[in-house]
């Protein structure tokens, strides 16, 4: 069932260290591996054999669903779609996430469409973390695609990780959020040597008192660059706020464009945006703790993308 | 426990402004006596900032020598000083992102048991137990970060503790207890204290007075003997716009 490299995987990118409880789909080289469904929680696939649905019963309290992939297999493309139906008024965490070992020199990648419906007074939490591992030289990508659309009263949360050794990441998340509706994203990405990531955001606020944050911590080590672009857009009363900072290591290069649309009078949209190497203070001040320059370096960066 | 030996801090002046070298501190001989509490004073610009980072290493002394317990530690990095124990509450604390106070308060002590910490809030008694998952960032008023930078600096237990401006920010009803703390410190835990301050409550407390002006030293001894020279110096050039009829209680 689970080798050694996938358990590693596994436990990277959904902190698991067997299989999990409750409902779970785990992917292994574009096949199921195993899946178990919850009293809740359906998991079935799709029509077309290209990914899974999963549907939570609309009043579902305090449970969680797993769906991690594992890519392990040499020259392999692995596209997936998965659709998520959140009932009214339930609470659910997912995890999901994608961890790649790579160990020839063929490219490895994997792209996963997730759609979300969140229904009515619903709360989901989204945890996705990418990470590649292994010693070939092969390229790694993740293309992941995100979609939610959020119902009167829905709050979403995401936090959406890319912790190391992805050598190409091209990021679309997509939201439209409804009246009363809450949406928050927490992306971090940590890029390296010649690494490239590129992220793209369009969250449109289209119910009124629709409120959303976007938050984006970029590090950039090495020759590696990430580009962010963020646009909300304002269509009702509603409050959307992105901010986005991108720290700079070694010859790290970025690029970051938050754009603000507001379509009704009473819009409220903001945003701040920074980018530059460590704060000197911040590191004076740790070492006056007593780190050393590179204790107190990574100190700041583990902060920075916690 | 701490010597001044001839310390100078030469900068050289902008294209503007001559383009010559000037000495912000200007060879100033000192020593800083075990277990007591100094108050260093002066007008503003006139070095005291610079020589309290010059003896935690955040600059380096341009001439002469810094002696620490009999140790020259003037080419010694900012890491080594506090190993050392010299700790420093900087006048406008660093903020962070994603870091809490609780994180550097591990920093500071290598503590991360729960109750130990929260032995350490207790006997720094200025911050609440509200404030340890808080994180140390833009969004902490002046007031708060202050508090969380001298908490830090004390829970460090250093054998010399350096506090630049320690009252800025900080409500006028919180000073007393704050005098009061850091004399506790000194006297539990025998912390040479040296507090860079204009606030008459730091320096009624302090066992000496140092006056800085243009990078020397002009006075150090009591109080009493400093006043004369505070009034004199007319040293605040800010005086008419700060305090106008009403005493704001500084001797700037």
């Amino acid at each position: 069932m689970l080798d050694a490299i996938d358990k590693s995987l596994l436990k990277t990118v959904a902190d698991l260290e067997s299989l999990p409880k409750g409902a779970y789909n785990i992917r292994k080289n574009g096949k199921l591996l195993s899946r178990q469904v919850s009293a809740n929680i359906n998991i079935e696939s799709n029509a077309e054999g290209t990914g899974i649905i999963i549907t939570i019963k609309p009043g579902t309290k305090n449970e969680s669903v797993h769906i991690p992939v594992i890519l392990s297999q040499a020259g392999l493309y692995d596209v997936v779609y998965n659709s998520f139906i959140i009932g009214d008024d339930a609470e659910v965490t997912i995890v999901a996430g994608c961890g790649i070992h790579c160990g020839s020199s063929e490219p490895e990648g994997h792209a996963g469409v997730h759609d979300f419906q969140v229904g009515k007074g619903a709360k989901v939490t989204y945890v996705e973390k990418h990470y590649a591992s292994g010693d070939g030289k092969g390229r790694r990508t993740l293309n992941p695609t995100t979609k939610v659309f959020l119902a009167e009263g829905a709050h979403a949360e995401m936090e959406l990780t890319q912790i190391s050794g992805v050598d190409e990441a091209n990021r679309l998340n997509e939201a439209v959020l409804g009246p009363d509706s809450l949406l928050l994203i927490t992306e971090r990405v940590l890029t390296d040597g010649e690494q490239t990531a590129v992220s793209t955001n369009n969250i449109v606020l289209k119910g009124a008192g629709s409120r959303a944050n976007m938050i984006s911590r970029s590090v950039m080590k090495g020759n590696s660059k990430q580009t962010f672009y963020a646009t909300m857009d304002a269509q009702n009363k509603c409050f959307g706020h992105i901010e986005c900072d991108a720290i700079i290591m070694d010859n790290g290069t970025n690029e970051t464009m938050p754009s603000l649309k507001a379509g009704h009078p009473d819009a409220e949209l903001t945003h701040e945006a920074s980018i530059g190497k460590i704060a000197s203070d911040q590191l004076t001040k740790l070492m006056s703790l007593g780190l050393t320059y590179d204790q107190a370096v990574n100190r700041i960066i583990q902060g920075f993308l916690k | 426990m701490l010597e001044l030996k001839n310390v100078y801090f030469t900068v050289q002046e902008r294209e503007e402004n001559s383009g010559g070298l000037r000495n912000i501190i200007d060879g100033i001989n000192f020593t800083f006596e075990d277990g007591k509490f100094y108050a260093i004073t002066g007008p503003n610009g006139s070095g005291k900032t610079t020589l309290a980072k010059l003896i935690m290493g955040v600059n380096p002394v341009s001439q002469g020598a810094i002696i620490f317990k009999g140790q020259d530690i003037s080419a010694w990095t900012i890491t080594e000083r506090a190993k050392a124990g010299i700790a420093y509450s900087f006048q406008q604390p660093a903020r962070f992102k994603g870091i809490t106070f609780r994180d550097l308060l591990t920093v500071a002590t290598g503590i991360e048991d729960e109750n130990k910490l929260l032995e350490i809030l207790s006997r720094v008694g200025i911050c609440p137990l509200s404030f340890l998952d808080k994180e140390v960032d833009a969004k902490l008023s002046g007031g708060e970060i202050k508090k969380i930078e001298l908490a830090i600096t004390i829970a460090a237990n250093p054998k010399l503790a350096i506090y630049d401006e320690p009252d800025t920010g900080i409500d006028l009803w919180t000073i007393g207890p704050m005098v009061s703390l850091l004399k506790k410190e000194l006297a539990e835990n025998h912390t040479t204290t040296i507090v860079v301050s204009h606030n008459r409550a730091f320096l009624e407390a302090a066992d000496v007075v140092m006056i800085i002006n243009s990078g020397k030293v002009v006075y150090s001894g009591n109080l009493e003997g400093a006043l004369p020279l505070l009034d004199d110096l007319s040293v605040c050039t800010y005086r008419d716009s700060c305090e106008g009829d009403r005493d704001a209680g500084c001797y700037r």
